[in-house]
């Protein structure tokens, strides 16, 4: 049977709440039966993102991911490897599988960046992230990330995810949909994408694949209007006040010819909440409330990271205001180096270190970096030759999801630390290696959950975000 | 498996249901039903039998398994006991072992979740105290198939008869029959009818419930002004005889059904392409008045009406197969999944679940696995019935979807066909010979670029072939992989090369495209009878795992009629037997299941409000003689619905006003008893097309393929073709109007749904939609406020008041309440909009002071029109 059948018809009102119109479960509920016989149940199952309470005390209430899409280059930023300085232009040794054949060759490339040792911790880093070098003791830099599909769309699906297939729920959609969120007026999931093109795989990277609508990701357009929805076509902002004021009045005075419809009330309120959440999101992302200092802090008077300062600041109030999960995208490819790295490999740092620093560092200042996981990090690393060999300007590298870097912060994560090592070449993750399903058991353990039971039953199956492989977490990451 | 006594399945086969645990929550919301009456004598069927059914059978008794030797299943075991000793002590019944292991909570064991209530330990209580009482169980009773009186004489499964009319009160409130049953109920609680509604409500009720579309300005006009006493069934005749009303009665037929344009199942959510003419089928069978018995047999068994083989097709013959495009409804992951089996198995138990819910009112999927634990349905019966449908869901030899489509090319065009595939292969065999020419020529390029020593050694490692290169000249062709120029890495050497290569493919393609469309239909054809599979009923549902062997037969609690392969067919003739069984006079459900769907869609409840459970854990009827009046009175109109629908909205009960009463209110506040219309939400469809087609922009163009549903740069779903590059929408293709078609038309793929429609509660087929839900969330209101669509339409609808009435603001204000509400404004609603329009132009010209009049009057005449479409009055129907 379907629960259509055991249902009254009933109507409500709620932020988000959606009544349950096909077959889904929550593990809370699934818990409370366990734990309490079953009651006569004659309402509707609803799906919403009201505050739920983890099984175990969670260490992380909130996250912000950095995502570089594209796959920067470990080798030039986060890993460094002498070796390959030393055997620079000579032929690579071992086997190597490339992306692009054409352009391929086996000649080694040192980086032409300098590393030095920063912070307390004396953490490598690349003189491309002078910002970042000012945050390293409070983050853990992950040096052995491992999809090992070598494909931008495949690899992007694994990490964020979950699954290399196509029409899974993103992290985002799996946690709000687990924990909901702490703010009534505002989406629980944002996605915030560049002015630019959308990465690789469009709006499939806030899907919610096949949990109920109200876990997908809501889009921040970086122009006005910002949230499609919550706010009028520009040409009736003006107007929107005297519109929901005459409607009110259209609705009142149908609502007195039928006076036994609390529907009909419902819905007048539920206008008003609409219109709560709307000054709830413009409030939220209305930088004018911040501080020249705070500004400055994200980078937002220099061109090159206005933007993307921009964009990390909304996600800070956006956690603040109690958003369970914010995503901050770069453009579609900005990361995808195979040519012309020495000049893109520092432009596109130029952009995003200042703005991923600071975010740390605002965090922390305001107490809330405790409780939000920070990511940085894309979804493969680049290979340790040469790609497109015909000139020291042109020259670039090729995909490699073997081995590769990404860092984390706050939210119970060690900070001033190092995880894993890379080949002598930085082309595999050779120690203590996080595989994506082990970075998502990882981060569900610090807000309080297990992957394998927070599930949603589909087709007689249940299915939780990690499918194939069971993820293990990683304590050597945690503080 | 819907069920929550299946977890040894679940273990069995990693399919689990966690969902489980809530559905049996929703399961468990009517157990009282069971429920003796108070004061009289407990007896082992009449109360206690169905609290051992559900907590205890399937441990202590159920297929085999008998736990301490004790079968609870018939009262003569129970008397029995187990292997230590009676359970009964009939001297000191206080001491009896069963009321000590249930009162201590001992039993059933702890670890199952699912405890008797109180309520039901007192059951058992009461009837061991008063001696264990039970009616004589016959001799050579088989336990698993026990069907207790109780359990027989439960109104749904009782013949069909056509009761008496009451008498009533006031014989003048009563325009036909069914006012006469509604109006006994209303008066025995010393209520009535309301009072007829105004004529503005009557056309507008009519014209969303039967067409799901306001009614035009003129057709109000027209039938507010008709002075003729047939003025209103004058009304319901036209309305009903318009191609609009199957459009929207297909659609309840379609959510029933599960219909979908896609397989669902697996993330692959692959498309359906020929699905959409079992949708047309639906809305010309509605349109065309076709019998509802006849719509039956040809959507359960179409295939076994038309003579093999298929070969040219008469209409009436298409239309038989395209019919059982029902029986492929539900979700199927048969050629994607990974485990075959259990993706066909399920799509079988789904497909199974849609006949059962949709014509049958009964939920049958819990027997699957085990016997039902509520209704009189055991599992051997739910595999007799899958029996039936077996040769044509022959799970060890079954046709995925592609291979189920029945093509409607003819000879001729099949020999056309061929001869136009030679050519395009000519083309191909050309363009594979210039692309070896090219891969030789950029290998040759690329083999300069080498160190002039190497290149001998690299060329013959390329020329040798892949099994008889050496261990070194692999480790070369590795180190140089430049060298390795392959068929689908052309285009990464030489861009212009491989435009050629594609330009060729693309005549190819062209040519091909000169056949003869190959139209097909989506069937289920049964094969000839040489194949026809022994069915068995699967220990605890697991295909794996089959048991004693079944023949095709009816619910025993339905008469349980058998039926025999008929050797007059090719194929078995099962399904057809069971669908003119179940169509025929005899069966106690069909008519009144069907009855009832029609009734919730006029009255927006069902007079049984589970339309999809009859059982046990359904509602009982809030009117029963009521509903058999009118299942027996379809039935013997030839089953026609059209009849139906006048004798119901010809009612004095549908004609009344949705204004309370006090004494209602008071008596009867959930309205229950019909004393008012209720008041309704229209359906995300209505709300879609009544918009459209007041800004004027519906498309009435009628069936066809659907119209294709896309995302958006945001990820919401949106009408429109589909354009990715690298999973980024690019240029939009333009759909030339056909956005604007009716919502019945536009594609249902059930990983895309449309945004516009999921936000005001569609239906999800999983697998198919018994009963609506309506929601009134934070999130309408901001599409409604804020959205994309009804801002678009609410300026289109501006534009056309502007044009189609006078210059004056008075009738273009009085025309947008016309088309929106279907009356004409108050004086004082009137004055209110026109001082709304005016202060809008006010305030616009103090931002834009260079504006003109008619871009003022049409910015806030669009804002009024907004206003008006995102109003209450718009979405509820009195």
């Amino acid at each position: 049977m379907t629960p259509h059948q055991a249902m009254t018809r009933r109507h409500f009102v709620a932020s988000q709440s959606m009544g349950l119109l096909g077959l889904a479960t929550a593990w809370l509920l699934d818990r409370e039966a366990r734990a309490n016989p079953p009651k006569p149940q004659l309402t509707p199952l609803t799906h919403d993102t009201r505050p739920k309470l983890p099984p175990h005390r969670p260490r992380a209430t909130a996250m912000i991911s950095l995502w570089m899409q594209g796959g920067p280059s470990q080798i030039d930023l986060f890993d460094p490897k002498p070796e390959l300085n030393r055997l620079d232009g000579q032929t690579f040794p071992d086997e190597i599988k490339y992306d692009n054949a054409a352009q391929s060759s086996a000649k080694i490339f040192g980086s032409p960046w300098k590393f030095t040792k920063y912070g307390d911790c004396g953490m490598d880093l690349s003189e491309l992230l002078p910002h970042l070098a000012e945050a390293v003791d409070d983050i853990c830099l992950i040096r052995s990330m491992h999809t090992g599909v070598n494909n931008h769309g495949q690899s992007i699906r694994a990490l964020n995810s979950g699954d290399v297939l196509a029409g899974q729920p993103a992290i985002g959609s799996w946690l709000t949909y687990a924990l909901g969120s702490e703010a009534e007026d505002l989406p629980a999931y944002m996605s915030l994408i560049d002015p630019g093109q959308l990465p690789v795989l469009g709006v499939e990277n806030w899907s919610n694949g096949w949990l109920p609508a109200i876990y997908q990701g809501t889009v921040i357009r970086p122009a006005e209007p910002r949230i499609f929805n919550l706010d009028s076509p520009a040409k009736y902002r003006g107007q929107q006040k005297n519109y929901l004021e005459f409607l009110k009045r259209l609705n009142e005075r149908h609502a007195s010819r039928n006076p036994a419809e609390s529907e009909l009330q419902a819905r007048i309120k539920s206008f008003a909440l609409a219109e709560q959440m709307q000054y709830a999101a413009k409030e939220a992302m209305d930088l004018s409330q911040e501080s020249a200092e705070t500004k400055r802090l994200y980078g937002m008077e220099r061109k090159e990271s206005a933007d993307y300062g921009a964009r990390c600041l909304i996600a800070r109030r956006l956690v603040e205001r109690g958003v369970r999960f914010v995503q901050v995208f770069t453009q579609n490819q900005f990361w995808d180096h195979h040519n012309g790295i020495r000049k893109s490999l520092p432009n596109a740092c130029l952009k995003v270190d200042q703005p991923s620093a600071a975010l740390v560092q605002d965090l922390k200042r305001r107490g809330l970096l405790d409780s939000t996981i920070v990511h940085w990090g894309g979804e493969m690393g680049r290979l340790p030759v040469i790609q497109n060999d015909t000139g020291p300007t042109k020259i670039g590298r090729d995909h490699n999801t073997y081995g590769f870097s990404s860092w984390v912060a706050g939210g119970g994560f060690r900070h001033g630390h190092i995880h894993g090592t890379t080949d002598e070449f930085g082309h595999r993750a050779v120690e203590d290696t996080v595989h994506h399903y082990d970075y998502h058991a990882t981060l569900f353990h610090l807000f309080g959950l297990d992957t394998t039971q927070i599930q949603f039953s589909r087709n007689n199956q249940d299915r939780s975000m990690i499918n194939v492989e069971k993820g293990r977490v990683v304590h050597e990451l945690l503080a | 498996m819907n069920c929550m006594f299946c977890s040894s399945r679940i273990r069995l086969q990693g399919s689990v249901a966690g969902l489980t645990g809530l559905l049996c929550l929703l399961l468990w919301s009517s157990a009282s039903a069971v429920e003796p009456d108070k004061g009289a004598t407990i007896t082992y069927e009449g109360g206690v039998r169905p609290v051992l059914k559900t907590h205890c059978f399937r441990c202590h008794g159920e297929a085999g398994t008998v736990e301490g030797g004790l079968d609870l299943r018939l009262r003569r075991l129970i008397m029995k006991g187990g292997e230590s000793g009676p359970i009964i002590d009939i001297e000191n019944p206080s001491d009896s072992v069963l009321l000590e292991r249930v009162t201590t909570g001992e039993m059933p064991p702890e670890e199952v979740k699912h405890r008797p209530t109180p309520d039901e330990i007192d059951i058992l209580r009461q009837w061991v105290m008063n001696e264990a009482p039970g009616v004589t169980e016959p001799d050579g009773l088989d336990p698993s198939e026990y069907i207790t009186t109780a359990e027989k004489s439960f109104w749904s499964y009782q013949p069909l008869l056509q009761p008496e009319i009451p008498i009533t009160n006031h014989p003048a409130l009563v325009r036909a029959p069914i006012d006469a049953f509604l109006l006994h109920s209303l008066e025995g609680r010393g209520l009535s009818f309301g009072e007829e509604a105004g004529r503005h409500t009557l056309i507008r009720r009519l014209s969303f419930d039967l067409w799901g579309l306001p009614p035009t300005p003129q057709q109000v006009e027209r039938f507010v002004g008709d002075s003729s006493p047939l003025a209103y069934e004058r009304l319901v005749d036209q309305l009903l005889s318009s191609p609009r009303y199957g459009e929207r009665w297909g659609r309840h037929w379609l959510d029933v059904a599960g219909y979908a344009d896609s397989e669902g199942y697996t993330d692959e959510d692959t498309q359906r392409p020929d699905a959409w003419r079992y949708r047309d089928y639906v809305i010309q069978a509605f349109n065309g008045g076709k019998p509802i018995n006849q719509f039956f047999v040809e959507q359960l068994a179409g295939d076994e009406l038309v003579s093999r083989p298929y070969g040219d097709l008469s209409p009436q013959e298409l239309d038989a197969l395209i019919a059982t495009g029902f029986l492929r409804m539900a979700p199927d992951g048969t050629a994607t999944a990974a485990n075959k089996s259990v993706a066909i198995n399920d799509s079988i138990a789904k497909s199974l679940e849609i006949i059962s819910s949709s014509m049958l009112g009964m939920t049958v999927a819990c027997a699957e696995c085990h016997d039902h634990r509520y209704d009189p349905i055991s599992q051997k019966d739910y595999y007799r019935f899958r029996a039936i449908f077996e040769p044509a869901y022959h799970w060890k030899s079954w046709q995925t979807p592609n291979k189920r489509r029945q093509s409607l090319y003819t000879d001729d065009d099949r020999t056309q066909a061929a001869e136009i595939e030679e050519q395009a292969k000519e083309i191909e065999v050309g363009r594979t010979e210039k692309q070896q020419e090219f891969i030789q020529a950029t290998f040759e390029k690329q083999l300069a670029k080498l160190p002039e020593e190497m290149r001998e050694v690299v060329r013959l490692a390329h020329d040798t072939p892949d099994k008889e290169r050496t261990a070194e000249q692999k480790e070369l062709l590795k180190k140089n992989p430049s060298v390795n120029v392959t068929a689908s890495s052309l285009y990464l050497y030489d861009r212009k090369a491989a435009d050629e290569l594609k330009a060729l493919a693309d005549k190819a393609n062209e040519v091909r495209k000169t056949k003869p469309p190959e139209r097909f239909v989506r069937v289920l054809a049964e094969s000839v009878a040489d194949n026809v599979p022994v069915s068995h009923l699967f220990i605890r549902g697991d295909h794996e795992q089959p048991g004693e062997q079944v023949s095709a037969a009816g619910f025993r609690i339905l008469g349980g009629t058998l039926f025999p392969d008929d050797l007059e067919l090719p194929s078995t003739g099962r399904r057809l037997q069971f669908a003119r069984w179940l169509t025929s006079d005899r069966h106690p459900l069909s008519a009144r299941v069907f009855v009832n769907r029609v009734w919730l869609h006029h009255f927006g409840r069902g007079l049984v409000n589970t339309p999809g459970d009859f059982g046990q854990l359904g509602e009982p009827a809030s009117h029963p003689e009521l509903l058999d009046y009118l299942a027996s009175e379809f039935r013997s109109s030839g089953w026609n619905l059209k009849r139906l629908h006048r004798v119901l909205v010809l009612s004095t009960a549908y004609r009344q006003s949705s204004r309370p009463s006090e004494d209602g209110l008071r008596a009867d506040p959930e309205n229950h008893l019909l004393w008012r219309m209720p008041v309704r939400r229209v359906e995300a469809e209505v709300l879609r097309d009544s918009i459209l087609q007041i800004s004027g922009e519906l498309l009435l163009d009628a069936f066809g393929p659907s119209v294709p549903v896309m995302a958006d740069r945001d990820g919401k779903f949106v009408v429109g073709i589909e354009n990715l590059n690298a999973g980024r929408p690019g240029a939009v293709i333009p759909l030339k109007g056909q956005d604007f078609r009716r919502s019945v038309y536009v594609q249902v793929r059930r990983s895309r749904r449309l945004t516009v429609l999921d936000t005001f509660d569609a239906p999800r087929m999983t697998p198919s939609c018994i009963q609506r839900s309506y929601s009134a969330s934070a999130t309408q209101s901001l599409m409604l406020m804020n959205g994309e669509f009804p801002i678009a339409r609410a300026e289109q609808l501006a534009t056309r008041v502007m044009t189609e009435a006078s210059n004056e603001l008075p009738p273009q204000i009085d025309f947008a309440w016309q088309l929106c509400y279907s009356r004409q404004p108050d004086p004082d609603e009137l004055s209110s909009a026109i001082n709304y329009v005016q202060q809008t132009e006010k305030s616009y010209r103090e931002r834009h002071a260079k504006s003109d009049d008619r871009t003022r009057r049409q910015f806030a005449m669009a804002s009024l029109c907004h206003a008006l479409l995102s109003s209450n009055e718009f979405l509820y129907i009195e």
